[in-house]
C-alpha cells in the first residue's frame, strides 16, 4: 500500500479538479457537500471513490460526470471546461464522452436489450447499420449476443447490470461512471460485473470513476479515494 | 321496463352488500379517503371531469323536462279540444260560425255556475316578433272568450289586468319579456296593421300558454280578416265524458269536426321535443362511457400505486372482500365528488330562458332550464352509477393482490 | 428503432392505461364530431350556393300568411327578375302523420326553371316533364323520397292535408336526383289542384320564389319589391332563399349555443383527464427521464419526445372518434334525418375533421406540456434519486 496524497501518478489527466465545493441549500440553511476538492485522474486510470454515506461520494461523481454542477470551483473532464458549458452543450457533451452504469441498472422496461443499447446512439446521427454494428459489438462484449430481443424484466440482474454496462460504452466514450454498479447483485454476479470493468479498463483503456462501499468492489478499482465530510481524506492504491 | 328492473337488479344488490359492508365489516374507509386525499390532484381532474359529464346530464335533463313541462301541463283531462278533421293542429284547424253555435251549447258540455256552458271559441294566428338577440321569430297569437280563462286556471295576471273585447288590448306572458322586445306593460304592439296595448303580463305555470299572445277573439279575427274560428276548448263533466262527446260530434253530419282530448292534444306536442332528447340521452350515455374509462384509469393507478400497502393491509389481517368493498368505497366516493360538482355546475345553467320553435305549429315554444332538486339528485345517482361502474374492476383487482406483495421490496 | 417506435413503446409502457384512456377519447371525439356536424349540416342549409340566385317573397306577418297571386305580375316585371314561382307550403301527410317530409303545391309552369340546380333538370326525361305538365294530378317527387316509401314513377299516392282540407291522390309522373340529398325529400304538385280543392285559396299563395339574373341586383330588388308592397293589405317580406331558410335554422332555438356548452365541456375534461393521465405517465418515468438526460438527451429533446407521446395518444383517440363519428353519419341520417328533414345530408366533413382533429392535438399537447415540462426542469440527481 502506498499513501501518496491525492496524487494518481501516470500520465495526462482526462479530469482535473481545482478547489471544486458544492453546497445543498435547505431553506436558509447552506449545507456543505463538497469543499475544496483537488484532484486530477490520468487517462486510464480506475478509481473507486469510497466514504460513508454522506461523505459526498456520489455528488463527487454527479459532478465529475456533468449532471450536476459544482457551487465553487472548476472542472475539466475530458478537454472541457464544464462550467463553460450551457445544459445542451453539456448534455452533448455527456453523450460523447461519459457512459453510465447505475445500482438499479436503470434499463428502460418497454426496450428490449437491443434497443436499450441503441438509446444513446439515437442521438449520434449514425446510421441504422452504424447502429446495428454498433450494438452488437458492445453486447458481444458483455457477453450477451443471445439475449439482444429479451426484454429487461425477462433478464437475471447480472444480465440487466451487463446489458445496462453495454449501454454506457456503445458510444464509445472516454469515461465510465457508475454509481454502486454492485449494489443490488450477489457475489457471484458482482463479480460477472466488476470483471467485466476491470476489462473495459485495461483492454479498452477506459478510465472508470466508480462510487462504492463495498471493499470487495473497491479492491477491483486500481485507486481508491477516501472522502470524509465533504474533503478528500486519502488514496490508496490497489495491489491486485 | 321489466327488462330494465332486471338489469338494475345485480346492481342494487351489489350497492346493498357494499352499504352492509360498512356497517359489518372493518372497512379501512379512513385510509381510503385519506388515499384520495393524498392524490389530490389525479383524484380532483378525475372528479372534474366527471363533475363536467354530471352536469351536461342535468342540464340536458332539464332541457327535456322543462320542454315536456311545458306542453304536458297545459292540458286536461277532462277537457277537449274541437278541431277540423287532420288538421292535428289548432293552427291549420278551422270551425265556421254557425257550427261553432251549435258546439257551443252541446248539452255534453259542464256548465258552470251561471249555467252558461263551459266553451270557450278561440282563434289561433302567428305573427313574427323581434327578439333581443335582433333575430324574429313566430309567435302564437291566441284570440279567446271570456270563458276560456277560466278554462286554463294555471294562467294567473301578474301585472295590470286583462284584455277588454273590442279595444284591441293584448296581455302577454311575463316569459316572453325577457326574450322579446318591447313587450313591456304600457307599450304598443302592431300586428295586423292595428296597434295593440299591453294591458297585462300573465303567467302561465311553466305551460306553453307562457309562449303566446292573448287577445280578444273578435278583435284577433277582425284584425287577421279571420271568418272562421280556429278551435273550441270546453270543459266536460269528467274526464270519462270526453269519449262520448267525441262521439256525438262525430256522428253529428251537419259539423264533420274532430275532437281531441286536451292532455293528448299536448302530449302530442311534446314530440317535438324527441329528437333533442334523443340526441341528449346518446351524448350523455357515450360521454358517461368516457367519464367511466377515467374513473377507471386513475382508480387502477391508485391500486398500481399501493400494491405494498394492499399486501400489508392484508397481512394485517384484512379479508379480500374488505378490500374489494373499501376501494369499491373509495372509486364510489371520488365519481360522488365529481357528481356534487357537477350537480353545482349545472345550476349555473338554472333559469336560463330559451326556446324552440314547434316544427308542427311553425311557433315559439319557450322554456327556462330548471334546475330542480330532484334533477340534482339524478345527477349525483348518476355519478355513483359511474363509481360503481368504474370502481369495480380496479378493486376487484385489489382484493386479489396477494398478501407476499407486502414483503417484496421497492 | 427510430425515434416515434421510442415514442410508440413509452405509450404501451401500460396497455390498459392507454387502451382506458384512448377509449375515453374516442367517445368524446365521436359526441364532439357528430354535436360539430350537426351544426355544420345547418350552416350548409343556410348557404347554398345554388340558391344564391333566388329571393322567397312571402306577407310579412309570418309563415302562416298568403298574398295574392296578383302580384305575381309585379314581380315578373321588374327588370332584374328571370322567373317567379308560386310555392305554397301543404303540410299533407302520406299514411303516417307523424313521417314528415316537405310537400308543396306550386305553379308547374315555371317550377323547373326555378329549382333547375335542385332537380337535376339535365338530367331529367323530356316526356316524364311532358307527362308531368299534362296530368293535372301529376307530381314529382325526390329520389330518397321516392325510395324511403317505395315508390314508381306511375304510382298513385294519396297526400293526407293538415293546413288544408283536402286529400289529393296524386300520381307520380317524375321521380329527380339532386346533387343534395335533403333536397330529395321534397314532393310538388299543380298549383291548381290546391286552388280548385280549396277554393280560399284561389288567386292566393303563401310564398313567391323569385330567380334573379344577376346575384349583385338582389338587395336593390329586394328592397323596392318590399316598399312597393309597403302599406297595402298584404305587405312582404322580401329575402335571399338562404336567409329564409335561416329564418327556419333558427327555429330549433338555441341549439347552437347549447352545442357549443357541450363541446366546451367536452374539450375541458378531455384537457384535465388527458393532463392527469399524462402526469401519471411522466411521474412513474421520473428515474428513466433522468437517465436519458444523463445519457445526452437535452432537456428540449426529452420535452419533445413526451409532447409527441401526448399528441399521438390524443390523436390516436381522435382519429378513430372522428373514423368512428363517420361511420355513424349514416345512422343520423336515417335517425335525426327522418324528423328534421334539415340534416338528412348529414356528415362528417373535412373541416369539422380538421377541426377535432387540430383541437384534440392542441389539447393533448397544453395537456402534456406542464407535466412534461416540470420533469425537464428538474435537477437530473434528483430524478436520479426517485427509485420507484
Amino acid at each position: 500500500m502506498n499513501s501518496d496524497r491525492f496524487d494518481l501518478g501516470g500520465g495526462e489527466p482526462i479530469i482535473t479538479l481545482r478547489d471544486v465545493a458544492k453546497s445543498y441549500w435547505r431553506e436558509a440553511l447552506e449545507i456543505p457537500v463538497l469543499q475544496g476538492i483537488d484532484l486530477e485522474i490520468p487517462a486510464g486510470a480506475y478509481v473507486a471513490l469510497m466514504g460513508p454515506s454522506g461523505s459526498g461520494k456520489t455528488t463527487l461523481l454527479n459532478l465529475i460526470a456533468g449532471i450536476d454542477r459544482p457551487t465553487g470551483g472548476s472542472l475539466e473532464v475530458c478537454g472541457h471546461e464544464l462550467n463553460g458549458l450551457d445544459d445542451d452543450q453539456l448534455a452533448s457533451w455527456r453523450n460523447l464522452h461519459v457512459g453510465f452504469i447505475f445500482q438499479n441498472y436503470n434499463l428502460v422496461p418497454v426496450l428490449n436489450a437491443f434497443e436499450n443499447v441503441e438509446l444513446p446512439l439515437l442521438l449520434t446521427g449514425a446510421g441504422r447499420g452504424e447502429r446495428r454494428d454498433r450494438v452488437e459489438q458492445a453486447l458481444a462484449l458483455v457477453n450477451l449476443t443471445d439475449r439482444m430481443r429479451n426484454y429487461p424484466r425477462q433478464l437475471s440482474g447480472g444480465q440487466e447490470q451487463r446489458v445496462a454496462v453495454a449501454r454506457a460504452i456503445v458510444t464509445d466514450p472516454d469515461l465510465l461512471v457508475a454509481d454502486e454498479p454492485t449494489g443490488a447483485l450477489d457475489a457471484k454476479n458482482a463479480e460477472e460485473v466488476l470483471a467485466l470493468m476491470e476489462r473495459l479498463n485495461a483492454e479498452l483503456g477506459k478510465t472508470i470513476v466508480m462510487v462504492t462501499h463495498d471493499p470487495k468492489a473497491a479492491h477491483h478499482a486500481r485507486h481508491q479515494i477516501h472522502l470524509e465530510k465533504g474533503v478528500l481524506d486519502r488514496t490508496v492504491e490497489v495491489n491486485r | 321496463m321489466i327488462l330494465g328492473a332486471l338489469l338494475a337488479l345485480p346492481f342494487l344488490a351489489y350497492l346493498g352488500w357494499l352499504v352492509w359492508a360498512l356497517v359489518a365489516y372493518p372497512i379501512p374507509l379512513g385510509y381510503n379517503l385519506r388515499s384520495l386525499w393524498q392524490r389530490k390532484l389525479s383524484s380532483l381532474s378525475t372528479a372534474a371531469a366527471i363533475a363536467l359529464v354530471v352536469g351536461i346530464f342535468v342540464v340536458v335533463l332539464s332541457l327535456a323536462q322543462g320542454l315536456s313541462v311545458a306542453f304536458v301541463s297545459s292540458g286536461r283531462q277532462d277537457q277537449a279540444l274541437v278541431l277540423r278533421p287532420n288538421a292535428r293542429f289548432e293552427l291549420n284547424s278551422t270551425v265556421e260560425r254557425d257550427r261553432m253555435r251549435i258546439l257551443k251549447v252541446h248539452p255534453l258540455l259542464k256548465r258552470d255556475s251561471g249555467g252558461e256552458s263551459m266553451a270557450s271559441a278561440e282563434c289561433v294566428v302567428v305573427k313574427l316578433f323581434p327578439q333581443w338577440d335582433g333575430t324574429d321569430t313566430s309567435v302564437t297569437v291566441r284570440g279567446l272568450e271570456p270563458m276560456g280563462r277560466t278554462l286554463r286556471p294555471q294562467v294567473q295576471l301578474v301585472q295590470g289586468r286583462w284584455f277588454r273585447p273590442g279595444l284591441s288590448e293584448v296581455v302577454v306572458p311575463r316569459k316572453m319579456q325577457r326574450r322579446f322586445q318591447g313587450m313591456e306593460l304600457g307599450r304598443v304592439l302592431r300586428m295586423a296593421g292595428r296597434e295593440w296595448e299591453i294591458v297585462g303580463t300573465f303567467e302561465g305555470g311553466g305551460s306553453s300558454f307562457e309562449s303566446e299572445v292573448w287577445s280578444d277573439v273578435e278583435d284577433v279575427m277582425q284584425a287577421f280578416r279571420r271568418d272562421v274560428y280556429s278551435v273550441m276548448l270546453a270543459r266536460l263533466e269528467t274526464p270519462g265524458r270526453v269519449e262520448g262527446f267525441s262521439q256525438a260530434i262525430q256522428a253529428d253530419k251537419r259539423l264533420q269536426l274532430e275532437v281531441v282530448r286536451e292532455a293528448d292534444y299536448f302530449k302530442e306536442l311534446t314530440k317535438a321535443g324527441d329528437p333533442i332528447k334523443i340526441l341528449g340521452n346518446l351524448i350523455t350515455l357515450i360521454l358517461t362511457g368516457a367519464a367511466i374509462f377515467a374513473a377507471m384509469n386513475t382508480m387502477y393507478a391508485a391500486v398500481a400505486g399501493r400494491t405494498k400497502e394492499i399486501g400489508t393491509l392484508r397481512a394485517l389481517g384484512f379479508r379480500q372482500r374488505e378490500i374489494l368493498a373499501s376501494f369499491q368505497w373509495e372509486g364510489i366516493f371520488l365519481c360522488l365528488t365529481g357528481g356534487l360538482l357537477g350537480s353545482g355546475l349545472a345550476l349555473f345553467a338554472n333559469g336560463i330562458q330559451t326556446g324552440t320553435t314547434s316544427f308542427d305549429t311553425f311557433s315559439d315554444v319557450s322554456f327556462a332550464f330548471t334546475i330542480t332538486p330532484g334533477l340534482m339528485a339524478q345527477g349525483v345517482a348518476f355519478s355513483l352509477i359511474m363509481g360503481l361502474l368504474g370502481g369495480f374492476l380496479p378493486a376487484w383487482r385489489a382484493s386479489r393482490i396477494p398478501l407476499t406483495e407486502a414483503m417484496k421490496g421497492g | 428503432m427510430r425515434w416515434l417506435a421510442l415514442i410508440w413503446k413509452s405509450l404501451m409502457r401500460s396497455k390498459r392505461r392507454t387502451l382506458l384512456i384512448v377509449g375515453s377519447l374516442v367517445l368524446s371525439v365521436f359526441t364532439v364530431a357528430v354535436l360539430q356536424s350537426l351544426l355544420t349540416t345547418l350552416d350548409t342549409i343556410t348557404n347554398n350556393p345554388n340558391s344564391g340566385s333566388r329571393i322567397v317573397v312571402r306577407h310579412k306577418a309570418g309563415l302562416t300568411q298568403v298574398l295574392p297571386r296578383s302580384y305575381e305580375a309585379y314581380l315578373r316585371q321588374q327588370p332584374e327578375v328571370e322567373t317567379v314561382c308560386a310555392v305554397q307550403w301543404f303540410g299533407g301527410y302520406y299514411q303516417d302523420p307523424r313521417d314528415f317530409f316537405a310537400n308543396f303545391a306550386s305553379d308547374e309552369t315555371t317550377l323547373f326553371q326555378m329549382f333547375r340546380e335542385e332537380f337535376g333538370y339535365n338530367q331529367l326525361s323530356e316526356a316524364q316533364i311532358k307527362e308531368f305538365l299534362r296530368d293535372g294530378t301529376g307530381c314529382i317527387v325526390g329520389d330518397s323520397l321516392a325510395k324511403k316509401h317505395g315508390w314508381k314513377v306511375g304510382d298513385t299516392i294519396p297526400l293526407t292535408g293538415t293546413i288544408f282540407p283536402i286529400n289529393p291522390r296524386l300520381t307520380i309522373r317524375l321521380i329527380f336526383k339532386s346533387p343534395k340529398l335533403s333536397d330529395e325529400n321534397g314532393l310538388h304538385f299543380h298549383y291548381k289542384l290546391l286552388e280548385e280543392g280549396f277554393p280560399a285559396m284561389k288567386g292566393r299563395c303563401g310564398s313567391f320564389w323569385v330567380r334573379v339574373r344577376r346575384i349583385e341586383d338582389i338587395p336593390r330588388l329586394v328592397e323596392r319589391v318590399d316598399r312597393h308592397f309597403a302599406n297595402s293589405a298584404y305587405e312582404t317580406l322580401s329575402e335571399t332563399e338562404n336567409a329564409f331558410n335561416l329564418s327556419f335554422v333558427k327555429m330549433l332555438g338555441n341549439i347552437g349555443a347549447i352545442i357549443q356548452g357541450i363541446t366546451l365541456a367536452v374539450v375541458v375534461a378531455i384537457l384535465i383527464v388527458t393532463g392527469n393521465t399524462m402526469a401519471t405517465a411522466i411521474r412513474e418515468r421520473t428515474t428513466e427521464i433522468a437517465v436519458f438526460r444523463a445519457m445526452g438527451f437535452s432537456s428540449a429533446r426529452v420535452l419533445v419526445l413526451l409532447l409527441v407521446e401526448g399528441a399521438l395518444l390524443v390523436g390516436t383517440g381522435a382519429l378513430l372518434g372522428v373514423l368512428l363519428a363517420h361511420g355513424a353519419a349514416g345512422g343520423v341520417r336515417a335517425s335525426v334525418g327522418a324528423v328534421m328533414p334539415f340534416f338528412a345530408d348529414f356528415a362528417i366533413l373535412p373541416p369539422t375533421v380538421a377541426q377535432c382533429m387540430g383541437g384534440a392535438l392542441a389539447v393533448g399537447l397544453l395537456a402534456t406540456f406542464m407535466p412534461a415540462y416540470a420533469a425537464t426542469r428538474k435537477p437530473i440527481t434528483e430524478g436520479l434519486k426517485a427509485v420507484g
